[in-house]
């Protein structure tokens, strides 16, 4: 034997230091084997801000449901006048439901057809606003966080219609005729931003189809509440089972 | 080759007993780790069976390339490239490596045993 004396005392000696070490990784109970890389842990921690943030909006709206309780509560005990809170219910769903007068920031978008001499196309069609301009531009304002919309007085709800009807277009059930006025109620900046920036349909129908559409952003527009009469024939609340 | 099977086993057991455990952030580090440690063991069992075995490159292979491959990972970690894959795949290849030569040694001895018999 040469320098070493008892190789197999020190082979044994560090097999046991291994073992304890892999001993030591057997009872870390990994229960995935993928190595931990930068990118996981950021989805990770995605994941973990996400759950808080719904943890965040429960205890808000227990809160909120808390306060109600106490309301519903003073109801019964005979403390506060039941009228008036049904009032005020009454207000804020119709406020809701866009059946009341609204006011605030946003923007008015004028639209009219392309007067000029030198029309684009060779038909008056593609001169003229359509139905579906309107509406893809009402699209677009909803996109950008529209609150409320209305077109020459008429609001726009998710139960009105926008139809052609020949030379004017109909909004609930009333005829309105170019050049169309449609205000809008939200961020001024997000609804400018989806009339004006580049590759919207409005810019489109601006700089293509050469129809004048004008942007004004003020600091208070009113939209009028929703004036017809709407009421549930064939729609019933349907009940989820508890 | 006997005595690092029943060194890895008692380790095992005694390492399963001990109370002691680490952050479970480590845990690739130190499975790298582990990997290089068998690999020095294996080439330790090599050695002996060749007659070649020194203590002083024994041991400083057995922490030295532990430590090594467990920065590596490290390293890699940090800089988002998986670099511990380097020392997975040389340790694992030399694991293999080691291990066919003890085979063979072993294997010859046994030849040997028999024609004497």
């Amino acid at each position: 034997m040469n320098k070493t004396k008892k190789p197999n005392l020190i082979i044994l000696i560090f097999s046991l230091l291994l073992g304890i070490f892999m001993a030591g990784q057997l009872k870390q109970n990994i229960p995935i084997l993928a190595p931990v890389t930068l990118r996981s842990i950021q989805t990770s921690k995605n994941e973990i801000n996400s759950v808080k943030e719904e943890i965040e909006d429960l205890k808000s709206l227990t809160f909120k449901r808390n306060e109600q309780l106490k309301i519903l509560e003073s109801i019964a005990s005979g403390d506060e006048n039941i009228i008036n809170i049904l009032n005020e219910e009454l207000k804020n769903s119709k406020i809701a439901a866009g059946f009341e007068k609204v006011e605030g920031p946003g923007i008015i978008i004028k639209m009219e057809d392309n007067l000029s001499e030198g029309a684009f196309g060779q038909e008056y069609d593609l001169d003229l606003i359509h139905d579906i301009d309107v509406l893809r531009i009402i699209n677009d304002l909803r996109g950008a966080g529209a609150e409320a919309i209305d077109i020459n007085g008429q609001r726009v709800l998710a139960i009105s219609e926008i139809k052609c009807g020949g030379p004017i277009i109909r909004v609930n059930g009333r005829s309105v005729g170019a050049p169309f006025y449609i205000s809008a109620i939200g961020d001024p900046k997000l609804l400018n931003a989806a009339i004006n920036a580049p590759n919207t349909y409005a810019y489109a129908l601006r700089t293509i189809d050469q129809l004048n559409i004008e942007t004004t952003v003020k600091d208070r527009i009113v939209i009028p509440g929703y004036n017809g009469r709407f009421n549930y024939l064939y729609s019933k609340p349907s009940k989820e089972g508890d | 080759m006997f005595f690092a099977l029943i060194g890895i086993l008692l380790g095992l057991a005694i390492g399963l007993m001990l109370p002691y455990t680490y952050n479970t952030t480590y845990s690739l580090y130190i499975s790298v780790a582990i990997l290089a440690c068998l690999d020095s063991v294996f080439g330790g069992i090599k050695a002996n069976l060749e007659d070649k075995f020194d203590t002083s490159i024994f041991i400083s292979g057995f922490f030295g390339n532990a430590v090594l491959a467990a920065f590596l990972a490290y390293v890699g970690d940090r800089l988002g490239v998986p670099l511990y894959y380097a020392a997975i795949f040389t340790f694992g290849g030399r694991l293999f490596e080691n291990f066919a030569s003890i085979r063979r040694i072993l294997l010859k001895k046994r030849k040997e045993r028999k024609n004497k018999q």
